[in-house]
């Protein structure tokens, strides 16, 4: 359980976290997202202490990070995955922190054989690549056997394998009853993982919800529909909270109805349908429209590329 | 998004109050183990004990050679002189990575979150550093001791082991030098970066006090023997010895004590503040 309260951090003029108040429940992955510069690792860094909040404050299980007897064994932090002294083997940086609470090696052994850095423990951290440094990383959190875990970006540079093994990792633990608060920018991962999604933007929180509830609030039905009569649909269908945009002839994208909406309006016109298809939004789109004003760096439009799923929503305003 | 996860939540992970439990003495046990699982420790560790027992014997070989009518040092112990200045440069770079290392490479994050109380990890880390670098130093001055006796002996060039001055004096050799890792090591935790913490002290231990005694002013000349390595060096020399630097010298000369005492003041100071600006300081 992870109970922040007013979290502000500042840095100089700079407010990168603005007051956010959210709480991550136990037995659920809580998916943490935000576009770049958002504060979501600067949130994470304050729940673990690394940094020190402006105002407000954070518990982790019921008390401050800094005031648990056994930090490591409450809560197994990945923040990023090179914090790890270069020279060092895997296993010496992983024995030398499993010391600091009299962690033996053979819970060492354990998360190496788990993370599968079997054949490179002793090599040097400096050689790693960005997924064996990640695979460190979250062997470091499993370290203690936390009752939560906060993992920033843990698919990071991992293989399809390694990205597979976070996913059924981090709903295993969930689903023994622990906390589990990760960010990712791949929505696709996330939509998989989550149960409950924490959305940030420009310091502050933008939306907190299960996923599902998360989507269908951020993201409008559409019904596919594809018929030899389309435009003789389309009229029929045309009402003032209904949209229809059309990419090909005989094929109509139609917004604010139900399918079942549109089959009926069909039948009534004697129109022939070869297909009916309602397409609810993905993450992807539901993120896109929450953050498309918090978004603090901005990539400039690619010319003449196809619209991305996202652009969607003002295609259609401007159809209106 | 799964529909499977109707998993209600459940009680949190009940366990027996763990067994895992951070303390200063687990600390310590893994500052031991970060320490000699990187290269540098071995490698400034023993460029310090060839240094310290090479020099010493080189040394007493050239106060052997040396034409009796030439007016050269016979004190055996004299031949350790050389050891204020080249022991402590291997150890001051030792004590200054031990700490700027962890900042360079975001291991720090790992350290601080695991000791989020964060102090105990900077005093478990100084205690190793002065421990073992007393200790390698204190073992190297004896084995060029003993060496000395075996090779020189014959010349009369034999410490006398029996008088406790001349123990504190070579004693003094290995506090001085641990002392001054530490030094490097608090400079270290104060500037967080290898290089700058590394140029900063050996500039104090080498360009300072050259500037010192080269700048003709009074003021300059007073502090001279405050000097953290000038005043530390004092711990090597046996009594007799800082009696003979008084006669015809108006200056301050502290006694061995004193001297160390200086030193040391310097490093309690600069891990006091080093210790207030870990815990106020973002990681």
């Amino acid at each position: 359980m992870i109970e922040a309260q007013g979290l502000t951090k500042r840095y100089g003029t700079k407010t990168a976290v603005d007051g956010i108040s959210f709480t991550v429940q136990p037995g659920k992955v809580t998916g943490f997202l935000g576009p770049n510069g958002a504060g979501k690792s600067t949130t994470m860094r304050m729940i673990v202490g690394l940094d020190r909040p402006t105002a407000g404050s954070v518990t982790v299980n019921g008390r401050p990070y800094a005031q648990h007897r056994s930090p490591l064994t409450e809560v197994g932090a990945l923040l990023e995955a090179k914090a790890v002294h270069t020279g060092r083997s895997a296993k010496n940086h992983l024995r030398a922190l499993a010391a600091t609470h009299g962690i033996g090696d053979k819970r060492v052994n354990e998360v190496i054989d788990m993370t599968g850095l079997h054949d490179v423990a002793k090599r040097r951290v400096g050689g790693f690549s960005l997924g064996m440094g990640q695979r460190l990383g979250i062997a470091v959190a499993l370290l203690g056997d936390p009752r939560t875990l906060i993992l920033d970006e843990p698919v990071n540079g991992l293989d399809p394998e390694g990205v597979l093994w976070v996913r059924n990792l981090v709903k295993y633990l969930a689903s023994e009853g622990r906390t589990v608060f990760l960010s990712s920018h791949l929505m696709s991962e996330m939509a998989l993982t989550a149960d409950h999604l924490v959305v940030i933007g420009r310091g502050r929180i933008i939306t907190d919800g299960p996923v599902d509830q998360v989507i269908s609030a951020a993201t409008r039905a559409t019904v596919k529909v594809r018929s030899p009569q389309a435009t003789q649909l389309a009229q029929l269908l045309a009402a003032p909270d209904v949209t229809i945009t059309s990419d090909e002839p005989g094929l109509l994208q139609v917004h604010g109805a139900t399918a079942e909406a549109v089959g009926e309006v069909a039948a009534a016109g004697r129109i022939v349908l070869h297909e009916l298809t309602p397409v609810t939004g993905s993450l992807e789109e539901a993120y896109m429209s929450l953050t498309q004003d918090a978004v603090e760096y901005h990539s400039a439009a690619v010319p003449d590329a196809p619209h991305a799923e996202a652009a969607a929503p003002t295609h259609e305003e401007n159809a209106r | 998004m799964s529909t499977t996860t109707v998993a209600p939540t459940r009680a949190e992970v009940s366990r027996p109050t763990s067994k895992h439990k951070l303390s200063f003495g687990h600390l310590l046990k893994s500052e031991w183990i970060k320490f000699w699982s990187v290269r540098s420790t071995v490698w400034t560790l023993s460029i310090t004990a060839v240094a310290l027992i090479g020099m010493t014997l080189l040394l007493t070989l050239a106060m052997v050679n040396a034409p009796a009518d030439a007016g050269a040092p016979t004190n055996p112990l004299d031949a350790f002189g050389l050891n204020v200045y080249l022991g402590p440069l291997a150890v001051a770079v030792l004590g200054a990575l031990s700490i700027t290392g962890e900042y360079t490479t975001g291991m720090i994050r790992s350290s601080l979150t695991a000791e989020p109380r964060r102090t105990p990890v900077l005093w478990a880390k100084a205690l190793v550093v002065l421990v073992v670098v007393f200790v390698v130093a204190a073992a190297s001055i004896a084995v060029a001791a003993l060496l000395q006796a075996a090779i020189f002996g014959g010349d009369g060039m034999t410490v006398d082991a029996t008088d406790t001055d001349t123990l504190r004096a070579l004693a003094g050799y290995a506090l001085y030098i641990a002392m001054i890792g530490l030094l490097s090591f608090a400079l270290g935790a104060l500037m967080r970066h290898s290089a700058a913490a590394i140029a900063t002290v050996l500039g104090v231990l080498l360009i300072l006090p050259i500037l010192f005694s080269a700048i003709p002013w009074e003021p300059l000349h007073d502090i001279m023997p405050f000097l953290p390595n000038v005043a530390g060096a004092q711990i090597t020399q046996t009594d007799e010895q800082i009696e003979l630097m008084r006669q015809g010298n108006d200056d301050v000369v502290l006694s061995a004590w004193e001297g160390f005492g200086v030193l040391s003041a310097y490093v309690v100071v600069l891990l006091g503040a080093a210790a207030v600006l870990l815990k106020k300081r973002d990681a």
